[in-house]
């Protein structure tokens, strides 16, 4: 760990500006106060605002809007243009990045943004453990080469790692107020750093907006950062205001209480009839899924490759698409979103009903088997699991095998998911940043992932897929095409593992006032505030 | 009197230590991963960041110690902090509970005005046409569900007629006034803004009227149904022989002795909405303590699923307190020993 040591001309350099910064807050201050205030409206899922532990939908749009990271991802959802970094570099090898920061940018305090904060914000994320500390995973060093230029060694190739310091979570935080407000970069973080309250109440970015106040699942109130270094935000003051569900998110936009709703259905927003009130249907790049869980007591033997695969042929996709969110939604082939690198050749699954017989007649299951599905009982992205697993239900049951349906909460599931006690589960996934190789990680059939230890439970070798951890590694090496057609292998190899099953990828609605501009979906950043005006 | 209410409150903090200890071990005990609020997914398969956090939080402490923990903090005010909002349960019930007493309390004058103005006049003019009517509308609001009744007011008062604002103790846009007691109308009423407590009112009034309703529905049939027995009786007869005007044989002879088990009723409804208006508390985005109980329960959020335990039985406790204070002073030949 690089120990942090301030010099004497950055101490005077975040003095100055903390003068500028407090000066120019008294004289924007006036400014902001004549401008709008932007309301809107979701359901909140706020696990933390600290950004090496935040992990959540509403967490991205907030730590998008405080905190900068290194780079981002364009308006094509695929392109990684500057941030924090005005120049960025690697090695042939895809195991040195070099990133040359924006000599103008400060944080809110007026401080200047210097490459010892970001060697700081990263150790500190990497250190943490906590949920997306996976994306400093296998980084070898962060160092400071100079005040403005920070280099990073990975220890294996990693051609996403790029798309890695776009993830709203590599935010760069301003070190030392961070760490005066109690967090720690070094490895001791994981059990000693106590800033996580600290960050309920404070903002230590670089972005457009600071934290104002934030009640929990309430509201979560963001006002324009007065030492912004960039294009001023639209709107002077965010709230996010809590609305549970999708139909009282509609009548508050309609009323106008509301300027963008952000969790409405498609349903809801076809019965919308106010000229007051844009709606626009979008792909997304979230999906739902289930998954066989071949380990599990009950299916030792039974729940093999072939009898995964001829259950496979017993559902009824586009019926699915259709039974849980009125068809606003796409069939996804493999466990890696429509768009993202190594899915455009992909075939999504069909149904084939006698072929699953055929099969199961062949696996000696003809006379069918029973199964208990194990499933959160929540909805998410306007899919609601318990519609979706009786649907599977009645697809099974087609073929003979009869589901138990046992929705219950959170906890007791991931209890459930630990302790291999279900044959079947279902469950969601949104993008963390824009990649193929985090659904690798996360759904690779490789020796203890997430989903071998749920999946496998204690016979891991009934769906271990040692070709999935060497095709990752390879696309990892590579870039562009090749990379492209590495992650097209892998998708085909977690396909053929028949153990993650996707659904359904729902649309998004985007829906907001006729007078505001600027409402877009990112895959890395979900709503990005700063681009939103009034017209 | 004064001796029987002191040796009652006397008993609060013993009721309350019996209560925490049963919500402690009942949570504690109940199926579930504690951890899925503190651990991350991905972090599960690290057994050092899983040791961590347990002794972090307590978790890796044997039962008897836990509860031991929990019961010295419990005494000096700390009732831990919420894995869910990672800040002290206290706070966040105080910054939660004023909202849905506030609300609660706007919903009870409402089902209570309403409720006995109804019961009463539907047992002096009983079998009318109004006796029927206000039946049924008083069946209505007990009869039909809050998440169904608050959506429809709300699209028809707020998004067509546009006479109610949208959701929320007050407009995104406006600022709350200065913190003194927690509820809006009163915080705004002593800082002298008479637009913010405008806008209070205007933001609680579609609310309350729907958890009201519910309440006037329960009122208004007991009122009715203990005011004509009530009427039956022979000190009614002896008033009324005695030439005493009807209005007077109603109110100051009929409904005093028939109010004592509706005063059971609402005492009993108030406490039980403090914790019990989560669904009008999630329709309308308002931030109480309802929805704040529910979303301790579904994440095993021990701390929270305590402290809101403690206070709805605080609740519960005062409400019986006041409901046999109130018993003593509507009829006073009920007497409490002391």
């Amino acid at each position: 760990m690089r120990n942090i040591s301030l010099s004497k001309n950055r101490r005077r350099a975040r003095r100055t500006g903390l003068l500028l910064g407090t000066v120019g807050t008294l004289a924007f201050g006036s400014a902001l106060a004549a401008q709008e205030t932007l309301v809107v409206g979701r359901s909140m899922d706020v696990n933390s605002l600290d950004p090496s532990r935040a992990f959540c939908d509403t967490c991205q749009v907030y730590l998008t809007a405080v905190y900068e990271p290194l780079l981002t991802l364009g308006e094509d959802n695929k392109t990684l243009v500057p941030k924090l970094a005005t120049t960025w570099e690697n090695n042939d090898t895809f195991t040195e990045f070099t990133f040359n920061l924006n000599p103008d940018a400060v944080f809110s305090d007026g401080s200047p943004v210097e490459a010892s904060d970001v060697v700081w914000t990263f150790e500190r994320l990497r250190n943490l453990k906590g949920s997306p500390s996976f994306l400093m995973d296998g980084t070898q060093s962060i160092e400071a080469v100079d005040t403005h230029t920070v280099k990073i060694i990975v220890e294996a190739p990693n051609s996403e790692f790029l798309n890695k310091v776009s993830a709203p979570y590599t935010g760069i935080m301003n070190a030392e107020a961070a760490m005066a407000g109690g967090a720690l970069a070094d490895e001791s973080a994981a059990t000693a750093d106590g800033a996580e309250g600290w960050f309920l109440e404070n903002s230590v970015g670089s972005g457009p907006f600071v934290l104002t106040n934030y009640a929990p699942e309430d509201e979560l109130r963001l006002t324009a950062n007065s030492a912004y270094y960039g294009t001023a935000p639209g709107f002077g003051e965010v709230v996010i205001t809590q609305i549970q569900d999708s139909v009282s998110q509609a009548q508050a936009l309609e009323t106008g209480s509301i300027d963008i709703a952000m969790q409405i259905d498609a349903d809801t927003a076809k019965n919308m009839n106010n000229p007051d009130v844009v709606t626009e249907i979008v792909p997304s790049f979230n999906f739902v899924y289930f998954a066989f869980m071949p380990g599990s007591e009950a299916m030792k033997g039974k729940l093999t490759p072939p009898v995964r695969e001829a259950l496979t042929y017993a559902v009824d996709y586009d019926g699915m698409i259709e039974f849980t969110v009125g068809g606003n939604g796409n069939k996804i082939a493999a466990p890696i979103p429509n768009g993202f690198p190594g899915t455009a050749n992909l075939m999504p699954r069909s149904q084939d009903v006698e072929k699953a017989k055929s099969m199961l007649a062949d696996a000696g299951l003809g006379d069918g088997f029973t199964m208990e599905a194990v499933y959160p009982n929540d909805n998410v992205y306007g899919v609601d699991l318990n519609i979706m697993m009786q649907k599977l239900q009645q697809d099974f049951a087609q073929v003979g095998v009869d589901v138990t349906l046992k929705p219950v909460t959170y906890p007791v599931w991931r209890e459930d998911m630990a302790n291999g006690r279900a044959d079947l589960t279902a469950v969601y996934y949104a993008p963390d940043y824009y990649g193929s190789g985090q659904y690798a990680a996360y759904f690779g059939m490789t020796e203890g992932s997430t989903w071998v230890s749920r999946a496998g439970y204690k016979s891991p070798e009934t769906v271990v897929n040692a070709k999935e951890g060497e095709i990752y590694a390879a696309a990892l090496a590579a870039s562009g095409d090749a990379a492209d057609a590495k992650y097209e292998e892998l998708a085909k190899e977690l396909m053929a593992d028949n153990v993650i099953i996707p659904l359904v990828s729902p649309n998004l609605v985007l829906a907001h006032r006729s007078d505001i501009q600027g409402v877009r979906y990112s895959a890395c950043c979900n709503l990005p505030l700063a681009e939103i005006s009034r017209k | 009197m004064l001796r029987y209410i002191i040796r009652r409150i006397l008993g609060v903090p013993f009721l309350l230590f019996g209560v925490a200890s049963v919500a402690f071990l009942l949570s504690q005990s109940t199926k579930g991963d504690p951890l899925s609020a503190l651990v991350p997914e991905r972090m599960m398969n690290n057994p050092e960041i899983v040791s961590a956090v347990k002794a972090q939080w307590g978790l890796d402490q044997p039962l008897p110690v836990r509860y031991v923990i929990y019961m010295k903090n419990l005494v000096q005010g700390d009732m831990g902090t919420s894995f869910n909002t990672r800040r002290p349960v206290a706070r966040d019930i105080a910054d939660r509970l004023p909202a849905t007493l506030e609300l609660v309390t706007a919903a009870m004058i409402i089902g209570t005005t309403f409720g006995m103005g109804i019961g009463l006049l539907s047992a002096r003019f009983r079998y009318s046409l109004f006796d029927n009517a206000a039946r049924g509308f008083a069946l209505l609001g007990s009869s039909l569900p809050i998440f169904w009744s608050g959506l429809i007011m709300l699209y028809i008062f707020s998004v067509q007629l546009k006479w109610t604002p949208g959701t929320g103790r007050l407009d995104a846009r406006s600022t709350p006034p200065e913190h003194i007691t927690g509820f809006y109308s009163i915080d705004s009423l002593l800082a002298g803004d008479w637009a913010l407590l405008g806008q209070t009112l205007s933001h609680l009034a579609l609310p309350a009227f729907v958890l009201g309703w519910s309440v006037v529905g329960i009122v208004a049939r007991l009122v009715r149904s203990s005011l004509l027995e009530a009427l039956s009786q022979d000190y009614v007869r002896t008033a009324r022989a005695k030439g005493a005007p009807e209005r007077v044989v109603l109110i100051n002879h009929a409904l005093r002795n028939a109010l004592i088990p509706v005063l059971t009723v609402l005492g009993f409804t108030f406490a039980y909405l403090i914790t019990g208006a989560v669904l009008t508390e999630a329709i309308f985005s308002w931030p109480g303590i309802g929805s704040y109980a529910v979303a301790a329960a579904r994440s095993l959020d021990y701390p929270a699923i305590g402290g809101v335990t403690i206070v709805g039985a605080t609740a519960f406790l005062l409400a019986n307190l006041a409901t046999d204070i109130a018993y003593a002073w509507a009829n006073p030949r009920i007497k409490v020993s002391g």
